[in-house]
Formats: C-alpha cells, structure tokens, sequence
C-alpha cells in the first residue's frame, strides 16, 4: 500500500513537473522605438570622417565584409573574432591572399540612386579602395597590394605581406563600411542624410540637425527576424546632465550610446531610479604611468620597478572602484580575455613587478639604483579626465612619496597634452589611460614597437622587437596567441609602463531594453539589432 | 543724420578687422591642435599629416588668416567645418532663427519683470514691495544663470521623474509646442538678466520723478497712474533701452550654454560644439558674424534716443 501511495505520489510529482515549463528563457519581441540620448555624430560620411560618432551612426546603416560577434553570438564585451558580414566566408590561398565571398541576394536600402540594387564584389573593392584614398586612418590599409573582382560575388585581396591583424581591422565599425558607388557619383559624398544607403539592419528615415536623428527597420535585412525592433530614435543631447536627466524622467531608454555610467554615477542614479538595469563591465582601456626609459632615472629597470612595487593596486581598487575594477590590468588590458596571459599564469618573482606591492623592496631597488633618498620627478597629465582621475593622480604621487619619489604635479591642456605628452614628447613621467584599439596588436606593436606614436614610453627592445613583428606576421591563431602570451611573460618584469587598477564602466538602460549586450567599439547598429523592448 | 551714420559705418571696419585678427590668434594660440583633437586615440603618424594638408593647417599662419578673411571679402564665404566639411554661413542661417528667438523672448521676459519690479519699487519707495523687489533683483544679479539652467533641468528629473528638455520643434511648424519648450529656457535666462534692468529702471525713475515737470503734473492734479506712465516712463527709459543694448551680447553668448543645456539647435550650440572641437573656421566665422551684428546692434540703439528723447541730434 505505502509503496502504491509512493507510486502515486512520484507520478503526480512528474506530472506537476512536466506540467510546468521551466522558466521560459526571454523571448525577443518585435516592434517598438528605441530612444537613445546622445551627442551629434559632426559628419556622415563613415569614410571621411575620423569621429566615433560618425561611424557608430554609420554602423546603423552600413555592413561591412565582416564584423565581431554581438549580442547572443558574443563570449563576453571584448570578443573580437571575426564572423561574416558581407562576405559570407574567406579563404587565405596563400599567407598573402585571401578570397572573400559575398552573400547572395543582399540588397541596398530600396532608395535612389541605388533603389535597392544587389551588392556585389565591386562595392567591396569600390569602397576600401576610397577608404584608403579618402579615409585618415588609411594606413591602416597600407599592406594592402592589390584588390580583384574575381567574379560577381568575390573579392581577392593581396597583402604585402602577412599581416595577422588585417581581418580585424576590416571588423572594425571605425573603418571600411561597404558605401554604393552610385551615391557617391550623385551626391559627390555621403555626407548628407539622402546618401545614408547601406546594407545595415537600419534605414535612415529623418534626420534634424541638431535636434534627432530617426532609424527605421530595414525590412529586407540579409538576416531574417532582424533587427527586433521597429526603430531607434537618437535625441541628439550635447550636455552630459541633460542627458541624464532624460534618462531619469524616462524620456529615452539609454542615455549614452554605450549605456556607461562611472560606478559613482551609477549608484546615484540607482538611488532615484531603482528599476535601472546596470551590469558593471570592464571596456578596453587602461590607466599608466609611462616614463622616458630612454633618458635617467628611468633607463634603469630598477627604478621603474620600484615605482611599480609602490603603487597600493588593492587599496586602490577597493577605495576608488569599490572592489569591482581589475588590478592585473597590463600590458594586454583586463577586457581583452581571449589574448591576455593572467598574471596567476606568469612566475611569480616577474609578476610581482606587474601587479606587487612592496614599498619596503622598492625602497632597496631605489637605493641599490643610485637614490637612497628618492628623487623627484615630475608628472604630466590631464587633469580633465572623467572622475576619479584626479583621485588616481593624487593616489599615485601619495604611493610614490612613499618610497621617497617626489612627484611635481605638471597638469597641461586637452590639446597640449594629447599632441605631446600623450604621444611620448614629455620630460621623465607621465599619467593618464590608454585605449588604441580592439586589435591586441594596437596594444602591443604601437605601444612597444620603436617609432611608434603610442610608444609613450620610448621602448626599444632587440629581442622584444622579434616577438612583436612575428605575431603581426604569423596567421595560424593558436602559434600568435603562444607569441602574444610569451611577450606578456616577457614584458612582465620590464615595467616600461605601470599599469593601474581599471574602473569598470557601469552599462546603464531603462528596464524595458532587452537583450542590450555591451560589446566594445563603435558598432552601434549590431549591438541595436539583437535588442528589443519588452514594454 | 545721415552723415553720422556713415561715420559709424566707416568706424565699424577697422573694429571688424581688428575683431578678425584677435579671433583668428586666439584660435591659434589656444594650445592644442584640431588634428589631434579629431584623430584622439588614433593618432597614427601618417594620419595627422595626411589630415593636416587636407585642411590646409601646414600652410603659414598669415595664409591661412587672408584665405579665410579674402575668402568673406571677394566671395562672401565664409569657409567650411573641418568636422562636418559644409558651409558655416548656410549652417549660421539656419540656426539663427533658434537663437534669435530665445534671445527675444529672454529680453521679453527680463524687460517685463525688471520694468514692472522696477517701476513699483520706485513708486513705493523704501515700503515693503520696493525692499522685497530689490532683494529679488539682487538674488537674480547673484544667481549664474548656467547653475539655474542645470539646476531646473536636474532637479524635477530626480524628485519628479519630470524634466524640462524636450526636441525641439520649429516656431513655423507648431507654433504651441515651440513656445512650450522655449518658455523655460527663456524664463531662466530672463529672470537672471531681470535684475540690472530692475535696478536701473528703479534708479532712473526716481530720478525723474523729482524734476520740475512732473511735479507740475502732480499739482495740475493729474492721477498717478497718467505721471508715472504716461510723463516719467519715457524719460526714465533711456538709460533703461542703453542698458538692454549693452547686454545683447550677453544673450547671445549666453544661449551658448542656454542652447547646450536645453538642446536647442542654434547657433549657440553650434559654436559650443565648434569651440570643443578647435573647429577653427567656425569659431572664427560664428564670432566674427556675431561682432557685426552688435555693431550693428549698437547704431540701432543710439539711434533709438531720438525717438525716445528728440532733443538728441547727431552730428
């Protein structure tokens, strides 16, 4: 009898679990118009102009051949693989030449001049040959050699060399959008709302200067379903308070075209607005001390690394970013987790000199270097960075006098500072962040490579040297992932730079915004197509 | 009268030269560079270069100032953006209506509340009402009107989930709905410029209602209402009309933060924008266009006293 009873009771058991679903996970709904707050992009052309603003607007109603993953294709924010775009796949033919092949049946917006003609090999080859005739950033395109209409749909592309970045480059939103020739010959440029003729899950419907910008679905997007949304509003809002105070009177559903908010910010916003989404996340970007190693005392490794070992990163990132921000955050930055070596991975006695604290060595470090009693030196910077800089600037030269080392505080302006100091033409010791590229390349070749303007710090390192051109060079993923970790572990006890503990930035939307993933970099119009409003 | 005009015609050039001039160094000067400010992060060699020939900043100083002054001079134009690479003029006219507006409907605001506050603290002199309108004019003189502007923005947004920012619609399209969103900008901007007006109008028409001629009109046993309004205004209002003039540059600097707060497309806002940027030709172009219309501004007024005053003559 008790074993029926127990019979019975498993078999309601089942069939109460059978009859409730799992909690369902959430379903994209179509329709709705996203508003967004943000600063006027100054140009539309995504070529000739070299602002974000630009090419995030761009990305709304352009493709490119290939781009990164976004929202459920992405590992996490920074994950610069390449997936198709345009081109559907690519081949390397030899370590030079590599063949795009381009979707079928993908049309333009269904506008004139171009009235939603098919793309072809020939708009590809049109529009990076006027990036690199027309764009700033051109000598990003520099290895290319030769470019060849194979056939209707593909593209043969001929580098000088091999060139391990160059995909990349291509994915990224600041760069080559795919433009139709035609406008181009009718307008002269695509700088003017009627040019904005893409391929991108957007179409643009009106544009008022100065006032909004106003995106609609493109119904024959090459992706089916997508974008889930009907449109996307851009209220065009200059100053930084109105912005947030659109976004807490619920006037639009993100108030930055990225959704960042500073930790303090964000908890403030939390406190009048406690149904805001906010997930912290670590951006691209990191925070340095950088030093003339070409000239003393910072020739001598041992004063770099006594700076290093003075810098408090725990205290730090517990006082100033509520523990929430990332202390090994060097020489690749915390984000980039598909090419950075953690530091657990590096031997300890090199690592120290990344991410240790130990005022008492570097006090010994300074004294065998020559300056038992310190030295002083002085510390350029800008001081009109986004809060908490001025704190970190204070924090460091706190640590530093520590050990002995008098910092001279040398603030300069915006434009003094980013065309000299911030390209290496300083004296002895600077401060400031740091964010080149998605490209882990940007971060190693430009900031170690000699002559390079990111080269802050004046390096020049034979056997480094080797290490970074070889991973520009080799192709097969895995043997430039080995380089790229080798000269981490190389770099480890260099201390050409010291890096500071990174802030994440706080992605901050209304509660109805779904599906809003953060990825780095300008590519608004991806992030946008796989989000959706659930009102 | 026409002679005098022509004289202050002729001044104006030398100012306008010299406004060019001052414009163009201080540009200039400033440190920083547009080049570096445009490609930022990016700042790859070969790109700085490339872009600093393209907008023409490797020729020598001296060029580049009679390029762009012949360029107003022979042609009228007044030069392209670096950013957005279109014509400044064409862009000017176009938001100017925006500017003009909120610059009117400020001076409607100040002149009317300064005018009547003032009037009344005269008239009830050192009573209650004139204390408590000399106070306001104070605490208006005292308050930046850019710190009211942020405070009405932010403030009803945390406690009222509320905020006074709206998109912009054009006067011509619905004249309703521009008025509503204008109406606050203006009030905040007036109210702040409400108080020298007051105190003027207060001092100047104090002063007149001592002279001889009103007190005739008093013992002709004329109604307060026709001596203050109809006998004394007017006389009290020069000084009055010459300090409105004198602070029309302000209005119009002032929608530079005005217009950036409340996202008002004007002109304001596009010489905010030109100014972060070290967009060179717009700033110099915005100004000097600016500078000629207070001249300009200027003779209008002088010529003004005599309507209001017609012993005034011009030689």
């Amino acid at each position: 009898m008790a074993r029926r009873t127990a019979f019975a009771l498993a078999l309601v058991l089942l069939a109460v679990l059978v009859a409730v679903p799992p909690a369902p996970a959430q379903q994209p709904k179509r329709g709705g118009v996203l508003r967004i707050a943000d600063r006027e992009a100054p140009n539309l052309d995504p070529h000739l102009s070299v602002s974000f603003l630009t090419h995030s607007w761009a990305n709304m109603v352009y493709s490119q051949l290939v781009r990164y993953p976004h929202g459920p294709e992405q590992q996490h924010p920074a994950d610069f693989s390449i997936v198709p775009d345009l081109a559907e796949k690519w081949e390397y033919k030899s370590p030079t030449v590599i063949v795009f092949t381009l979707r079928k049946g993908v049309k333009f917006h269904n506008k004139p001049p171009v009235n939603g003609r098919e793309v072809t090999a020939e708009d590809a080859k049109y529009s990076i040959e006027r990036f690199r005739a027309k764009s700033a950033f051109r000598a990003r395109f520099d290895v290319i050699q030769a470019l060849d209409v194979v056939d209707h749909h593909t593209l043969r592309v001929t580098l000088k060399e091999p060139f391990a970045p160059f995909l990349n480059h291509l994915a990224a939103s600041t760069y080559v959008a795919i433009l139709p020739r035609e406008v181009e010959e009718k307008f002269k440029d695509f700088n003017r709302p009627e040019a904005m003729i893409g391929t991108g899950p957007f179409m643009l419907k009106s544009y008022q200067k100065g006032v909004q910008i106003v995106f609609e679905r493109n119904p024959d997007y090459y992706v089916k379903g997508l974008p889930y949304l009907d449109g996307v509003v851009k209220e065009i809002t200059p100053d930084g308070t109105a912005r947030l105070s659109l976004l807490r009177a619920g006037k639009v559903d993100l108030g930055h075209m990225w959704g960042y908010m500073v930790p303090e910010e964000a908890k403030s916003l939390k406190q009048t607005n406690p149904e805001m989404v906010m997930t912290p996340t670590m951006t691209v970007g990191s925070g340095i001390l950088y030093f003339r190693t070409d000239q003393p005392p910072f020739n001598d490794v041992r004063v770099r690394r006594a700076i290093s070992l003075a810098i408090d990163r725990k205290a730090w990132n517990d006082s100033l970013h509520y523990g929430e921000g990332c202390v090994d955050a060097g020489p690749v930055p915390c984000a980039m987790k598909d090419w950075k070596l953690e530091v657990s991975k590096i031997d300890p006695a090199k690592a120290k000199y990344l991410v240790g604290y130990d005022p008492q060595e570097a006090k010994r470090l300074l004294a065998e270097a020559g300056f038992p009693n310190g030295f002083t030196t002085p510390m350029f910077h800008w001081p009109g960075y986004a809060p908490p800089w001025r704190t970190y600037y204070d924090l460091a030269a706190d640590n530093l006098a520590k050990i002995g080392v008098t910092v001279e505080f040398k603030p300069e302006e915006y434009g003094k500072y980013i065309s000299t100091t911030y390209l290496g033409k300083f004296e002895k010791m600077a401060m400031g962040p740091q964010a080149p590229g998605n490209e882990v390349d940007d971060w190693l070749y430009s900031g170690f490579y000699p002559e390079q303007p990111h080269n802050r710090s004046h390096v020049a390192d034979a056997e480094l040297n080797k290490m970074l051109a070889a991973q520009r060079r080799e192709l097969d993923p895995k043997k430039r992932l080995a380089i790229v970790h080798d000269i981490q572990r190389h770099l480890a006890d260099k201390a050409y730079y010291v890096y500071l503990p990174t802030s994440p930035q706080y992605i901050t939307h209304a509660p109805q915004v779904k599906g809003f993933k953060h990825h780095d970099g300008f590519s608004l119009g991806y992030r946008l197509m796989f989000t959706w409003l659930e009102r | 009268m026409k002679q005098y005009v022509l004289r202050r015609l002729a001044l104006a050039v030398p100012t306008l030269v010299l406004v060019s001039l001052i414009v163009f160094s201080i540009m200039r000067f400033m440190p920083g560079d547009v080049v570096i400010r445009m490609v930022e992060g990016h700042a790859y060699a070969p790109t700085i270069e490339a872009l600093r020939k393209e907008l023409g900043l490797d020729r020598p100083a001296v060029v580049q100032y009679l390029d762009w002054v012949g360029g107003i001079v022979l042609r009228g134009d007044f030069g392209n953006s670096y950013w957005t690479r279109q014509p400044i003029f064409d862009e000017f006219v176009r938001r100017f209506p925006v500017t003009l507006e909120l610059a009117a409907l400020t001076i409607l605001v100040s002149v009317v509340i300064g005018i009547l506050v003032g009037i009344v603290s005269a008239v009830r002199q050192d009573t209650a009402s004139d204390y408590v309108g000399r106070v306001l004019a104070i605490l208006a003189l005292s308050v930046p009107y850019f710190g009211l502007a942020v405070l009405v923005v932010v403030l009803p947004s945390i406690y009222f989930k509320w905020t006074p920012v709206w998109t912009y619609v054009a006067l011509t399209t619905d004249p309703l709905e521009n008025l509503k969103i204008m109406i606050v900008p203006a009030l905040v901007f007036g109210v702040t410029r409400a108080g020298p007006i007051m105190r003027i109008m207060r001092s100047a028409l104090l002063e007149v209602m001592r002279q001889d001629y009103i007190r005739t009109a008093w013992s002709k046993g004329l109604p307060e209402r026709v001596i203050v309004l109809r006998h004394a205004l007017k006389n009290a209002m020069i000084p009055v009309v010459t300090l409105v003039g004198l602070q029309t540059p302000l209005y119009i600097g002032g929608s530079v933060i005005i217009e950036t707060i409340f996202r008002l497309p004007g002109v304001g806002l596009f010489f905010f924008e030109a100014l972060t940027r070290l967009d060179y030709p717009v700033v110099q172009s915005v100004n000097l266009i600016v500078a000629t219309m207070v001249v300009g501004l200027n003779l209008a007024i002088d010529l003004t006293y005599a309507f209001l005053d017609p012993r005034i003559r011009y030689r």
